[in-house]
């Protein structure tokens, strides 16, 4: 397909003797922001894992830069340029905030970690990315994201919702094509979300692809090109955002109240 | 600014005095435990790159220590070469067995890697004293050649025989463990590692091939043991399996802990402190007729960690500033 | 050689089921608290040294039966303190590293305060039965060894009936399951914790006295139980007492066998080969959640 920057073709996902990911055919286009929605349990974390690697599907394949990227590892699938961030955020937390970023920096595409231990012996603080370099460029990913303030703090200090946007910022010092993430609004208050609509805005007129997955209707009936809807592990429904909205199979799907509150 | 230009003096005065510390006392068993704390610096160094920087617990880190000695011994008593040549083969022979234990360090973590990594040092010292045809078992290696002296221009030749010039050489061993220390851990190189410590399913997710950079740690680490067990083996020139015995693991441990894990002079203050303490301990063991080294090292280690979490090097950090976390740069 | 064979088998039994009640020990810890006690070995020593001085009070074998009692009994009060004034400080504060840390610095005092104390002689535990042995069907072994495999036996079905029946024991269970949930039950975490791990000591005493008089006593005799323990718990599943009880006497059999056909030198060996080839292959992330397949 024409635009498509990637494809997943038949996915499947066995955990014991439960499917969380059934033949789920799917395609992000280049440059827009694709939503994916379902009741807890559809599968939406899974499909993260699979296409970032931290899961093997048991079956189908995930097309990228014209190679299958399914059960590849999670770093090379990072270094090929597709990144994300965790439902229950993952950030250093004795790093300080710019240290956090600036590890997302270091250029580990092309040099093996034994090249990287020479460059560091051979040109240490100057080497790349640690010194003035990777300085100013994390201070700016810092200061997109709205916490420069906090760049010598430890990361462990900051409150939730920083933690989430530090999170993306370090997701962001890898230079990705495709950005996904996971759950970015949970645990945010309504201002801190429509922070958040911006900023991600702002990530996508970078010219980076997103995928995100959220509970919060509002956010992403807001920010979304398109939607994708997961039901126990299957698509059932894909569309716009109205179209989504009205469709009758997504509607019951969520019939059991667990959209989130704030919606 | 004030405080470097500090650093720079001390660290100034500090070199000068290293430099003549072997003129300035004489005594030879004291330039002894010098050359000894020397040795113990490199091989503490290099188990707290595991342990402190990378968060790898390796308790069968001696196993690179014996295999570099042996290794190097059995190159000068068998091969009859040079213990210049020994010396980094011993490192290297040790970094190429550091891959074994790299490898399943991949999936295990905390006690389940700690128990394979004594399992694999035991099996070794097993091997060293069974083997009797290649180690000739629990008697050890005998008279093995010191370092080959020097020449120099102008007819001086430099002869590795006494304390006073070991000293010097493993000085500058120790000043090149240092500094490829810092120069690993303050750059790319060490923010990865402390990622990877920090959160390894994070680390992975921004391109750390988290495998692969263990793997990288545990040689360059194994390298340096090797380096200390070879400097150890031409030294004191007579090595046995106790060397690779867990009461020496269980030594480098508490010289890191009480210096302070995952810093850089901690190791140094640790290695120093007890080898200095030890041989103290056995003139009072001499004196009061009991055992009582191994017993300080046990509590002292456990008091290290209960109330002095960071060493010594934590407690001059918390003076100097207001928050101690966990180990840091 | 067949009848040899079979003998082999059962003496790796009975030795495997002294393992097993060390290795339950061990197990039930960590899989309550998450204490991987590298020093556990020494609370069998410590057994075996009560043993050998009770004994000496009180000769017979019921003075060696009594003994049992009063290591168990003894080590498990010992534990109780170890956890509280060691353990529990550490629990709440740091990492991993730190709790192997303070048990190998316990193991080394242990160790060499054992030497201090009792000397680094071996001694042995005096065999009521003047090593009178008995013969039964397939195999023969000394009247002693096979009391030893009794009271293995006996002590694995009382922690099993404890584990199973009494209160206490089923919150031990659920503990080590899921402790925010069985603290919200109203399950006093703290309680469970001094009891699991006075239980587990408790047993590697008694383990520690059976391991005593099957071979002999010495100060530095805790390691190789400490190691083995965990190389059956790693079999078996760190706390996973079924498993332990099964990879006890696997290791038990598998040491006495490889220990007579292969090599004795190298028979402690079997252990650590044990465990390492476990942990490559099936290292203990069963459910790998966010780690990759």
């Amino acid at each position: 397909m024409a635009g498509a920057v990637l494809q997943g073709v038949n996915l499947t996902r066995w955990f014991g003797g439960l499917c969380a990911v059934k033949e789920v055919n799917f395609e992000i286009q280049a440059g827009e922001i694709l939503g994916l929605i379902g009741p807890n349990g559809a599968g939406k974390t899974t499909l993260i894992n699979l296409v970032t690697g931290y899961y093997a599907p048991n079956g189908g394949d995930i097309l990228y830069q014209e190679r299958n990227i399914a059960g590849m590892k999670p770093h090379t699938i990072n270094n090929m340029g597709i990144a994300r961030s965790f439902q229950i955020v993952r950030i250093f937390p004795k790093l300080t905030v710019l240290d956090n970023v600036r590890s997302g920096l270091v250029d580990r595409r092309t040099r093996s970690p034994i090249r990287v231990a020479l460059d560091s012996i051979l040109r240490s603080r100057d080497s790349q990315m640690i010194g003035r370099a990777g300085q100013a460029r994390g201070e700016e990913l810092l200061d997109f994201v709205g916490l420069i303030q906090y760049r010598d703090e430890l990361a462990e200090n900051l409150p939730y919702a920083y933690c989430k946007r530090l999170e993306i910022a370090r997701a962001l010092a890898t230079e990705p094509r495709i950005l996904l993430l996971d759950e970015p609004s949970s645990g945010l208050n309504p201002k801190e979300q429509n922070d958040q609509i911006t900023m991600i805005r702002r990530i996508n007129a970078k010219g980076i692809t997103i995928l995100i997955v959220e509970h919060v209707m509002k956010v992403i009936m807001d920010i979304s090109n398109r939607i994708m809807v997961l039901h126990y592990g299957e698509k059932i429904a894909e569309g716009t955002p109205e179209e989504i909205y009205r469709n009758p199979k997504v509607v019951e799907a969520y019939l059991g109240g667990e959209t989130s509150a704030q919606g | 600014m004030n405080r470097t230009s500090i650093k720079l003096l001390f660290g100034i005065l500090g070199a000068m005095v290293l430099l003549a510390l072997p003129f300035l006392i004489r005594d030879r068993y004291f330039q002894h435990l010098l050359v000894l704390s020397g040795i113990f610096v490199i091989l503490s160094t290099s188990w707290n790159f595991l342990a402190g920087y990378s968060g790898l617990l390796n308790l069968g880190h001696v196993a690179f220590f014996g295999i570099g000695g042996y290794s190097s011994a059995l190159l000068a008593l068998k091969l009859g070469l040079s213990p210049w040549v020994g010396l980094p083969s011993g490192g290297i022979i040790a970094s190429l067995f550091g891959i074994c234990l790299g490898i399943p360090s991949f999936r295990l973590s905390g006690p389940y890697l700690a128990i394979t990594t004594i399992g694999f040092s035991e099996i070794l010292r097993l091997i060293s004293m069974n083997w009797v045809e290649l180690t000739r078992g629990s008697l050890g290696l005998y008279g093995i050649p010191p370092f080959t002296a020097l020449k120099l221009p102008g007819g001086l030749s430099i002869r590795f025989v006494s304390e006073q010039n070991v000293y010097y050489l493993v000085l500058i061993f120790v000043v090149l463990t240092l500094v490829l220390m810092h120069k690993l851990t303050h750059s790319e190189f060490g923010i990865t590692l402390k990622s990877m410590r920090e959160d390894e399913t994070g680390a992975e997710s921004i391109g750390i091939n988290t495998s692969r950079y263990k793997l990288t740690v545990f040689m360059i680490s194994a390298f340096l043991a090797g380096l200390a067990g070879s400097l150890y083996a031409h030294y004191i020139r007579l090595i046995s399996p106790e060397m690779l015995s867990l009461g020496e693991t269980f030594s480098v441990l508490t010289m890191v802990m009480v210096g302070g894990l995952g810093t850089l002079f901690g190791p140094v203050i640790g290695a120093v402190l007890l080898t200095f303490l030890s041989e103290g301990l056995r003139f009072l063991e001499d004196i009061v007729k009991i055992d009582i080294r191994f017993i300080i090292y046990g509590a002292l280690l456990i008091l290290t960690i209960l109330f002095m979490r960071n060493g010594i090097v934590g407690l001059f950090r918390k003076a100097g500033q207001s928050d101690s976390g966990r180990p840091g740069d | 050689m067949e009848s040899l064979f079979v003998q082999q088998i059962f003496n790796g039994l009975i030795v495997g089921s002294v393992y097993c009640l060390i290795a339950i020990g061990l197990t039930m810890i960590f899989g309550v608290m998450r204490i991987a006690n590298f020093a556990h070995g020494d609370f069998s020593m410590l057994g075996a040294y009560f043993s050998i001085y009770f004994v000496a009070l009180l000769s017979g074998w019921t003075g060696w039966i009594g003994s049992l009692v009063v290591a168990a009994v003894g080590v498990g009060i010992i534990g109780f303190f170890v956890e509280r004034f060691l353990f529990r400080p550490l629990l709440t504060r740091w990492t991993d590293i730190d709790i192997i840390m303070v048990s190998i610095g316990l193991f080394i005092l242990l160790e060499n305060g054992a030497r201090l104390a009792f000397g680094t002689a071996p001694k042995m535990i005096s065999d009521p039965f003047g090593s009178r042995s008995v013969n039964l069907l397939f195999f023969s072994t000394s009247i002693i060894r096979l009391l030893c495999f009794l009271f293995s036996g006996i002590a694995i079905f009382l922690l099993q009936l404890f584990l199973t029946r009494t209160k206490m024991g089923v919150a031990i269970r659920a503990t080590s399951q899921n402790r925010s949930a069985a603290a919200l039950m109203g399950i006093n975490i703290s309680f469970i914790y001094s009891l699991t791990f006075m239980v587990g000591s408790a047993l590697a005493g008694l383990g520690g006295v059976l391991y005593g008089t099957i071979f002999a006593v010495f100060p530095m005799m805790g390691a190789m139980p400490t190691l083995k323990a965990f190389a059956i718990t790693i079999l078996g599943g760190m706390g996973n007492i079924r498993g332990a009880i099964f990879g006890g006497f696997i290791l038990g059999v598998a040491e006495t066998l490889g220990g007579n056909y292969l090599s004795m030198q190298y028979k402690n060996a079997i252990g650590f080969v044990i465990i390492i080839l476990v942990l490559l292959i099936i290292p203990h992330g069963l459910f790998g959640g966010k780690q990759r397949t």
